[in-house]
C-alpha cells in the first residue's frame, strides 16, 4: 500500500465553545481520491478548515498527522508550504491584489524558491489558456467581481500553480453551475496523481463521474457514520442520509 | 468629544491668563518680536515690503488664536519656533546628531549613504547641485523659472510680488500668519504659457541651508495651457530638531493648465506638520493632488483646490498610516464656484498601534458653480483596537444644478481574507501587508514608480512585528 | 450664550462651514421657553399619542414629561404629532429585548419655530425604530441621540425633510454604537425647494469594545431649485477595529432620465417631480401607522412641492 499522507485521528474541534468535530478518524493515502458526504451543517466544512488551520477552529482532542508529521502546531501558511491547499467554496475577494502577484507570491511561498516574473507569467499564462481563462484576468483584482464561476475556475488555476500533495476541495455549495462542475472535475483529473491525493466534499455526484472515487466517508453531526467505496455514493444519492443512524 | 472641549478652555487659559508665566503661549507671544523678524528679514536680504510683509503677518501671528477644531496641539512647544527662527539656533547639521531610529529607516528604504547625509545638512548637496543644474539649463531655454525662493524674491521681484501669499493670506489661520512673519527657504516655479514640462520637478535637488525646511513657501504659477509635475521634497524623511512644520504651498493654474502636486511625507516623529496647501484653478485648468501621509507625530494637512474657472478640475488622491503616537488629520478643500467644474477625491486611510487618523473634507459648491460635480470615496482600514479612526466630510451646497456624492467605509482587515491568503502558503505578516497594499493600490498607481515602491517599502517598514 | 447651542456636531470642523453647533431658534431663546417647559410655550397644546399597541403600555407613556420606557421583551408604539409645540423632548429607554417603534410627525404651522429632541438608551437586543418626519415650522431644529448601549441593540432610524420657501432645518442625529454586535441604520431624505436652507448631521459613533457592530448611514436630498442650501454632514467616528461602518450622501437635482421617462407618459415637468419626491418618500412615510396620519402627511407635502412656483 502507498504511503500514508493524511492521517486524522479521534480529531475533536469547534469554534467558540462549540464541539463541530467530535471524533472523526481518517486516513488518505498518496494516490487516492476520498470523497465526504454529508448533509448540510454535518461538520464538513468545518474539517477542511481546520485540516487547513482556521484560526476561527480550536482542536480539543485528537490529531493531524501529514506525511508523518503532526501538524497540529502549525499555522495555516505552515500547513500550506507543507503541500495542503484547500479550494474554498466561496473565495475571498481581496481588492487590489491582482491574481499574478498573489500566485507568484504564494508560489515563492511554497516552493521556497524565486520566482522570476517573465518566466513564471509564461506558465501561468500557459495554464490559464489550458483552463479557458481570459489571460487578462491576470491583471484583475483576487476574485474582485468574478462570477461564482470565474472564482471556481481561479481556484483550480492555483490549485494546479502551486500543485501541493493533499488537495482539499470544499465544494459544498450545491448551486454550482455546469459550467463550474466541469471546471473542478476537470482540474481534479489534470491534478491528481499517484503522489497526491484529493479530498472532496460534493453534493453534485457529477463532479465525481469522471474520477475514481477510491473511499467514500459519511459525516453526520461532527462523526464519520458510514465509510465504504464509490458504491455508498450511488446509495446516498438514491436513499438520502435519512437511512443513517447516528451512533 | 471631552477632551476637545477641555482643549479649548485650556487654550482660553492660556490667552488670557497672562500673569502665570509657566505657559507656552504666553511665553511665545513675547518670545517672537520683531528683533527677530528684523534678524531673519536682513539675513535673507529681503526688499523693504517683505520686511513689513512679515512684521505684519507677525502682528497677525499675536492676534490670531489657535484652532479649536483638530488635533491636540496645546503639547506644541512655542519655545522651539523661537529657537529656531532666531538666527543661531541649534539645528541638527551632521548625520552624527540625527536619531538612530530615523538612520535605520533610512537605512532599510535603502537611500543612498550620500542622499542620507544631504538631509541632515548640506554635506552632498554637491552631487545634487550637478543634477539639478542640468535639468536648469534645459528648462531655462525654455523660459521655466525654478529657482529657490530667496532668490527668486531677488531676481523675479515683480513675480512674487503679485503672488506671494495672496492666495495664502497670513490671517488666514494662526500658522499661516507665522508662516508669513519667518519663511524661510522653499521653491519657485514659473512655467510659462504653453510650455509643457516634462520630466518632474522634485524640490529634493534643492535642499537649502540646514533646516530651510520648516517654513519653506513654495509658489508655482503655471501659465495658460502650460503643463508640469511637481513632486515636494519629502521624497525622502527629513529630520528636523524643531518640531513644527508651518510650510505653505500656493499654486497657480491658469486657463488650460495642468499641475500634477505629489508630495509622500515622512516626517520624523516629533514633528507637528501643520502645513497650508493651496492652488487656484482657472477655466479648463486641473490641479491633481497626490498626498501620502506617513510620519509626523500630528498633522493637520488638507490641500484646498479652488476651481475659479469654468471647467476647472481637481483630482485629489491620498493616503494616511498612522502609527504609534501619531494623530493624522488628513483631507481635502476644495471649493468650486465656476460653472460645470469637478472634483475627485479619493483617500485610504490605515490606522495601527494606537494611531489616530481623519479624514477632514469640506466641498464648497458656491451659487455660480451650476452644473459642478464632485465624487468623494474614502476608505479606512484599522488594524488593532487601540487605534482610532474618524470620517469628517462636510459638503455645502449653495445651488440645485449639482451632482455630489459622498461614500466611506470603515473596517478592518477580514480574518477571512487572512486565512485565504495564508492557506495559499503566504505569511501572516505577508498577506497582512499584502491586504494592506492592495488598499492602497488605487492610490500607489497614481504615483511614479519609485514613490509607489517607497510607499510600499513604508507600509511594510510599518507592519513588521503588528501580526500576533 | 450656552443655552442658544441646542446640539453640537460631536467632532468640530471648520468653523466657517457652520455646522459645529446647531443654535435654538431666537424665538424660543426667551427664558420663559426654557423655564416653564414645552407646553407653556406652545400655548397649552399637547403631542397626540395616538395609539399603543399594547393597551397595558399605555399607561407608561407619561404624555406630559414624556419619557417612554419600554420593559423587557416588550413593544410599544407610539405616534407623536406636534401641530403647535414648538419645544419638545422625547426619553425613552428600552430594556431587555423590548421593541419601541417611536414615530414623530412634525408639521408645526409655517409660522413658528420648532426644537424637538428625542433620546433613546436601548438595552441587551432591544430594538429601537425611529421615525421623523420634519414636514413644518419656519425654522426646525432636531437632535436625536440614540445610545446603542446592550450587546445586540439594534437602531432602524429613518427620517424625512422637506425645506420650501424660506424654511430652516438643521438636523443633528447621532447613534452611539456602544455594546457588542450593536446594529446602526440610519436613511434620511428630503427634499429641498425655493430658498430652503438644510443642515443634516448624522453620526455613527463606533464606540471602543463594540466589537462585531456594524452601521449604515445613507442621506439622500434632491435638490429642486437654484435657490437652496444644502449642507450634509455625514460623520463616522470609530474606536474599534472590529466593526463595518458605511456612509452615503447623494445630492443633486432629480434624475434626468426618471423625469423623462415619467414626461414621456404625458405628464408635466411639475408633475412628474411631485411624483418622485412621493417616491422618495414613501418608504419613510409607510412607517407611519395610521393610515389616515400618512396620507394627511404625503398631502401637505404634495400640495407645497408646486406651492409658491411659477
Amino acid at each position: 500500500m502507498a504511503e500514508k499522507l493524511l492521517e486524522i485521528s479521534n480529531l475533536h474541534a469547534g469554534a467558540a465553545d462549540r464541539e463541530i468535530i467530535k471524533g472523526v478518524s481518517l486516513t488518505v493515502h498518496k494516490g487516492e481520491v476520498h470523497v465526504i458526504l454529508g448533509p448540510n451543517g454535518s461538520g464538513k466544512s468545518t474539517l477542511m478548515n481546520v485540516i487547513m488551520g482556521h484560526p476561527g477552529y480550536k482542536v480539543t482532542e485528537g490529531s493531524i498527522f501529514f506525511d508523518g508529521r503532526d501538524i497540529s502546531a502549525l499555522k495555516t501558511f505552515e500547513r500550506a508550504r507543507e503541500g495542503i491547499f484547500l479550494s474554498f467554496q466561496t473565495p475571498e475577494e481581496i481588492p487590489g491584489i491582482t491574481v499574478e502577484n498573489m500566485l507568484r507570491t504564494a508560489k515563492q511561498a511554497v516552493t521556497g524558491k524565486f520566482q522570476r516574473i517573465f518566466a513564471f507569467r509564461k506558465e501561468l499564462k500557459a495554464m490559464m489558456e489550458e483552463l479557458k481563462i481570459d489571460p487578462s484576468y491576470s491583471e484583475r483584482d483576487l476574485n474582485v467581481g468574478f462570477s461564482g464561476g470565474e472564482k471556481k475556475r481561479n481556484e483550480i488555476l492555483q490549485l494546479l500553480m502551486l500543485n501541493p500533495k493533499l488537495a482539499l476541495l470544499d465544494e459544498t455549495d450545491s448551486g454550482l453551475d455546469v459550467d463550474a462542475v466541469q471546471i473542478v472535475s476537470a482540474g481534479i483529473r489534470k491534478f491528481h496523481n499517484e503522489n497526491n491525493a484529493c479530498l472532496i466534499i460534493t453534493h453534485n455526484t457529477r463532479i465525481l463521474e469522471k474520477l475514481q472515487v477510491d473511499r467514500v466517508h459519511v459525516l453526520m453531526q461532527g462523526r464519520i457514520v458510514e465509510e465504504g467505496g464509490p458504491e455508498l455514493i450511488d446509495r446516498i444519492s438514491r436513499n438520502g442520509f435519512g437511512q443513517l443512524a447516528v451512533p | 468629544m471631552e477632551q476637545k472641549k477641555t482643549f479649548v478652555e485650556d487654550i482660553e487659559r492660556t490667552l488670557y491668563d497672562i500673569r502665570n508665566e509657566d505657559h507656552s503661549v504666553y511665553k511665545t507671544e513675547r518670545g517672537l518680536t520683531e528683533d527677530i523678524i528684523r534678524d531673519i528679514s536682513r539675513q535673507k536680504q529681503d526688499p523693504g515690503w517683505m520686511l513689513d510683509f512679515r512684521l505684519k503677518s507677525l502682528e497677525q501671528y499675536h492676534q490670531i488664536p489657535l484652532p479649536v477644531w483638530g488635533p491636540d496641539i496645546s503639547e506644541l512647544n512655542m519655545d522651539e519656533i523661537v529657537t529656531y527662527v532666531r538666527p543661531g539656533g541649534k539645528m541638527a547639521e551632521n548625520w552624527q546628531e540625527v536619531p538612530e531610529e530615523i538612520k535605520d529607516t533610512f537605512d532599510r528604504l535603502g537611500i543612498p549613504k550620500a542622499e542620507q547625509t544631504s538631509l541632515a545638512g548640506v554635506g552632498a548637496q554637491y552631487d545634487s547641485e550637478v543634477v539639478y543644474h542640468r535639468v536648469q539649463k534645459e528648462l531655462s531655454d525654455r523660459g521655466v523659472i525654478y529657482t529657490d525662493f530667496e532668490t527668486a524674491v531677488r531676481e523675479y521681484e515683480d513675480i512674487v510680488k503679485e503672488y506671494f501669499m495672496k492666495l495664502v493670506p497670513p490671517k488666514d489661520h494662526k500658522f499661516t500668519a507665522l508662516h508669513g512673519a519667518v519663511w524661510s527657504g522653499g521653491s519657485f516655479v514659473y512655467v510659462p504659457e504653453g510650455v509643457h514640462v516634462e520630466i518632474p520637478l522634485q524640490s529634493y535637488f534643492r535642499l537649502n541651508a540646514a533646516g530651510a525646511g520648516q517654513f519653506e513657501h513654495t509658489l508655482i504659477i503655471c501659465e495658460k495651457n502650460s503643463s508640469l509635475h511637481f513632486i515636494e521634497g519629502c521624497s525622502a524623511p527629513r529630520y528636523n530638531v524643531t518640531n513644527l512644520h508651518a510650510g505653505c504651498v500656493e499654486l497657480y493654474v491658469k486657463e488650460g493648465a495642468r499641475l500634477r502636486y505629489s508630495t509622500i511625507e515622512n516626517w520624523s516623529r516629533n514633528m507637528m506638520n501643520l502645513n497650508t496647501k493651496r492652488a487656484l484653478v482657472e477655466k479648463d485648468g486641473l490641479i491633481e493632488w497626490v498626498s501620502g501621509s506617513f510620519g509626523s507625530h500630528i498633522s493637520c494637512l488638507y490641500p484646498a483646490s479652488i476651481l475659479h474657472g469654468e471647467n476647472a478640475r481637481c483630482e485629489f488622491t491620498g493616503v494616511t498610516f498612522a502609527s504609534k503616537g501619531q494623530n493624522l488629520d488628513t483631507g481635502a478643500t476644495v471649493v468650486m464656484m465656476a460653472p460645470h467644474t469637478s472634483a475627485n477625491i479619493n483617500t485610504r486611510t490605515i490606522s495601527k498601534s494606537g494611531g489616530a487618523a481623519t479624514y477632514r473634507s469640506a466641498v464648497k459648491v458656491t451659487k455660480a458653480a451650476r452644473g459642478a460635480k464632485c465624487m468623494v470615496n474614502c476608505e479606512s482600514l484599522m488594524l488593532d483596537e487601540e487605534s482610532r479612526s474618524d470620517t469628517l466630510p462636510v459638503m455645502d451646497i449653495e445651488t440645485d444644478d449639482v451632482e455630489i456624492g459622498h461614500e466611506a467605509k470603515v473596517g478592518r482587515i477580514s480574518d477571512e481574507a487572512i486565512f485565504y491568503l495564508t492557506s495559499r502558503g503566504i505569511d501572516e505578516e505577508e498577506a497582512q501587508a499584502m491586504i494592506v497594499r492592495g488598499f492602497v493600490e488605487p492610490i500607489a498607481k497614481s504615483l511614479p514608480l519609485e514613490y509607489a515602491v517607497e510607499m510600499n517599502n513604508l507600509i511594510n517598514l510599518e507592519l513588521v512585528g503588528s501580526m500576533g | 450664550m450656552a443655552q442658544e447651542i441646542f446640539s453640537a456636531l460631536p467632532m468640530r470642523t471648520w468653523r466657517w462651514l457652520g455646522v459645529n453647533e446647531a443654535l435654538l431658534p431666537k424665538e424660543l431663546r426667551q427664558p420663559e421657553a426654557l423655564a416653564e417647559g414645552p407646553e407653556q410655550a406652545s400655548g397649552g397644546s399637547r403631542g397626540e399619542i395616538t395609539k399603543a399597541e399594547d393597551a397595558a403600555c399605555t399607561k407608561k407613556l407619561n404624555t406630559a414629561c414624556r419619557t417612554i420606557h419600554v420593559p423587557a421583551g416588550e413593544t410599544m408604539e407610539a405616534v407623536v404629532v406636534y401641530r403647535k409645540e414648538q419645544l419638545t423632548e422625547i426619553q425613552a429607554d428600552v430594556a431587555e429585548g423590548g421593541t419601541l417603534n417611536l414615530v414623530c410627525v412634525q408639521m408645526v404651522p409655517a409660522d413658528s419655530a420648532y426644537a424637538g429632541s428625542v433620546t433613546v438608551t436601548a438595552g441587551r437586543n432591544a430594538k429601537i425604530c425611529y421615525t421623523a418626519v420634519e414636514a413644518g415650522s419656519s425654522h426646525t431644529v432636531t437632535k436625536l441621540q440614540i445610545d446603542l448601549a446592550g450587546e445586540g441593540s439594534i437602531a432602524d432610524v429613518s427620517a424625512v425633510y422637506f425645506g420650501d420657501k424660506e424654511r430652516r432645518i438643521d438636523m443633528n442625529y447621532v447613534i452611539s454604537q456602544i455594546g457588542k454586535h450593536t446594529d446602526a441604520n440610519m436613511q434620511v431624505r428630503g427634499a429641498l425647494q425655493d430658498a430652503s436652507d438644510k443642515i443634516f448631521r448624522g453620526t455613527l459613533d463606533f464606540r471602543r469594545g463594540s466589537k462585531g457592530s456594524t452601521g449604515r448611514e445613507r442621506e439622500e436630498v434632491i435638490l429642486l431649485d437654484e435657490g437652496v442650501r444644502n449642507r450634509s454632514v455625514p460623520l463616522m467616528m470609530s474606536g474599534e477595529d472590529e466593526v463595518t461602518g458605511h456612509h452615503a450622501v447623494s445630492a443633486g437635482r432629480m434624475n434626468p432620465d426618471r423625469l423623462f421617462y415619467l414626461m414621456s407618459r404625458g405628464m408635466d415637468e411639475k408633475e412628474a417631480q411631485k411624483l418622485l419626491v412621493q417616491a422618495m418618500f414613501s418608504p419613510v412615510l409607510d412607517r407611519i401607522p395610521d393610515a389616515g396620519l400618512r396620507e394627511e402627511v404625503a398631502g401637505s407635502i404634495e400640495e407645497r412641492i408646486t406651492d409658491g412656483r411659477s
